[in-house]
């Protein structure tokens, strides 16, 4: 290169960034530390969207919205369109992928308390974020019009009738229309291609203005490292790797695993198959089929999904104080533990068990011996590596340690048994309300509690016994002993 | 580095086959998605690796070639399971 040429090109370099401002650090910079795949999991599900905007967009060249038509249309795009049947599994894996990772970024955020001060909106406008992903995974299940699709859909939509009348039939309308299936079709259609990514971009928007805002999280752990990297070109060159990575991932499982289109939806074949959700709603499904849910309690299970999700939302402000730290948080780290193997054991439940309804003894035993089980070895591994990790190299504490070991498996014991006792109970009364009293749900209801009991006197009685050791309770109860006679 | 080097070479050159595979491809055979699909992720993942290796170099660190070289192979075997799928 000439000096002239150079000198030339440095001017309309200079030119250009004089007008777009090119070399102003616009985006802030990001801490060496976030240079972790965990710290880019909201990012991925973004990837995951983009694949399907493209995917999906190519689909619509072909698609035809109408119930005489979506079959048909989907099967051309599967045999005639050039790679059809890949875009199809591309677009349905990248949705899959979609809901998972932004499941992963909800938990992870969790535990790392992501959701506390200053990111308390942010974690509120992902959780909605995360809503409408799952609103495109029901309005585009939906699409294709299969016996499958169809069944479960309706199920899904079936529902709104549970909620009182006066949003019911709004609801409805706002849904389904008046017009039948071809409204409905049209409507799910319209909501998957037009609405709901217009409110995800919107929503991404505020959300990526807030990191910008606010950052990055930093660590929980002692050690910060305070090095910041430039989010040009270095970060992007990151988040092209990693959008790389995932891209591959996509394509080589729908090269092993080829969507299989499934029957068209006719009302006899709907009549001859068991309606079941996609993978991401076998959990709620699973609820909705325990036997106290079913038919005039419906509206429970509904509102106790519904409480689920509202408790989500809220969390910034349920777990608001203290430390981000995880060995700091046992309790609502134990209580996320419980989550996800709850939502874990429900889905695999429900899919092999479709169309069963569940006996809600089953129901109690099943769920209560997850967050038993799941209880016990997470409060266990946090007294025994938090409790260690506090005091290293201490063999003099060993013994008790080991005591205290044994103190808090049989406190966890025990907030285990009075769980399940708690549910017990509760379900027998949920029961004996909407069915009747008969002598099996009398006698379940008295058991529960009379457990609950046991248990309430049994931790009294461990109270006491732990305070042998430390004194700490009889310190407590003679100080308010002395304020109480002060008082006399 | 020369090491490096010449391992950043191949990918760029496997990149390059997997491309020229990629669009010599019959689209209307239903066989050639598969082989679409594994040409492109070759294709995706050599870049990820030459990006990563830039990525290092650029900050001053070494790259392992032992796991370059891996992931090299790797994609070779994945390339070959392309051209020779049936």
């Amino acid at each position: 290169m000439t000096k002239e040429s150079h000198t030339k090109t440095s001017r309309l370099a200079k030119w250009l960034d004089t007008r777009l401002g090119l070399s102003y650090p616009l985006l802030r910079p990001v801490p060496a530390y976030a240079i972790n795949p965990f710290y880019w999991l909201g990012a991925l599900p973004v990837v995951a969207f983009l694949i399907q905007g493209i995917t999906g967009a190519i689909m619509m060249l072909y698609y035809v919205p109408s119930p005489n038509a979506a079959y048909t249309s989907t099967q051309y795009i599967f045999d005639r369109v050039y790679y059809g049947r890949f875009l199809e599994t591309v677009h349905l894996y990248t949705a899959y992928a979609m809901i998972m990772l932004a499941f992963m970024h909800m938990m992870r955020d969790y535990f790392v308390s992501a959701h506390k001060k200053p990111r308390e909106v942010m974690w509120v406008v992902g959780m909605i974020m995360g809503f409408v992903t799952l609103g495109f995974g029901f309005t585009g299940y939906l699409l294709p019009w299969t016996v499958v699709s169809k069944s479960a859909t309706d199920v899904g939509v079936g529902m709104i009738d549970a909620l009182p009348p006066q949003i019911s039939s709004l609801v409805s309308f706002l849904v389904i229309g008046a017009g039948g299936e071809a409204t409905e079709l049209l409507r799910f259609y319209d909501v998957h291609v037009v609405v709901l990514p217009a409110v995800l971009l919107a929503l991404l928007t505020i959300k990526l203005y807030m990191l910008e805002v606010h950052g990055i999280s930093e660590p929980t752990g002692s050690k910060k490292d305070t090095k910041q990297i430039a989010i040009f070109p270095d970060v992007t060159i990151y988040l092209m790797e990693l959008a790389a990575m995932f891209g591959a991932a996509m394509l080589l499982i729908s090269a092993v695993f080829p969507l299989v289109l499934p029957a068209p939806y006719t009302p006899a074949l709907a009549s001859q198959s068991i309606p079941q959700p996609d993978w991401y709603f076998l959990w709620v499904y699973q609820i909705l089929k325990i036997s106290v849910f079913e038919g005039p309690g419906l509206p429970l299970a509904l509102g106790m999904v519904t409480l689920i999700f509202i408790l989500l939302v809220l969390l910034p402000f349920i777990d608001r104080g203290g430390s981000r730290a995880m060995p700091q948080r046992p309790i609502f780290v134990t209580f996320g533990l419980i989550f996800i193997g709850e939502i874990i054991v429900l889905a695999v439940w429900g899919l092999l068990t479709p169309g069963q309804i569940i006996p809600i003894g089953q129901a109690v035993l099943v769920l209560g011996g997850t967050a038993l089980v799941i209880g016990v070895i997470s409060v266990t591994a946090f007294h025994f590596f938090v409790g260690r990790s506090k005091h290293p190299g201490s063999s003099k504490n060993m013994t008790a340690k080991l005591n205290a070991l044994g103190t808090t498996a049989a406190f966890a014991i025990i907030v285990s048994v009075g769980a399940l006792a708690i549910g017990t109970s509760l379900s027998s009364f949920v029961h004996i309300i909407l069915n009747g009293a008969d002598f099996i749900s009398v006698v379940t209801f008295v058991l529960g509690l009379s457990t609950l009991a046991i248990m309430i006197v049994a931790s009294l009685f461990l109270l006491y016994m732990s305070d042998r050791t430390t004194g700490r309770l009889r310190m407590r109860i003679t100080f308010f002993e002395r304020i109480a006679r002060s008082w006399k | 580095m020369e090491m490096n080097k010449s391992l950043l070479s191949l990918l760029v050159c496997l990149q390059l086959i997997s491309t020229t595979f990629l669009w010599s491809l019959d689209a209307s055979d239903v066989v050639s998605e598969v082989k679409f699909a594994i040409f492109l992720a070759v294709d995706l993942l050599c870049f990820a690796m030459v990006a990563y290796s830039y990525r290092k170099l650029k900050g001053g660190l070494l790259i392992s070639p032992r796991w370059m070289l891996l992931g090299s192979l790797g994609l070779v075997v994945l390339l070959f399971s392309g051209l020779f799928f049936p």
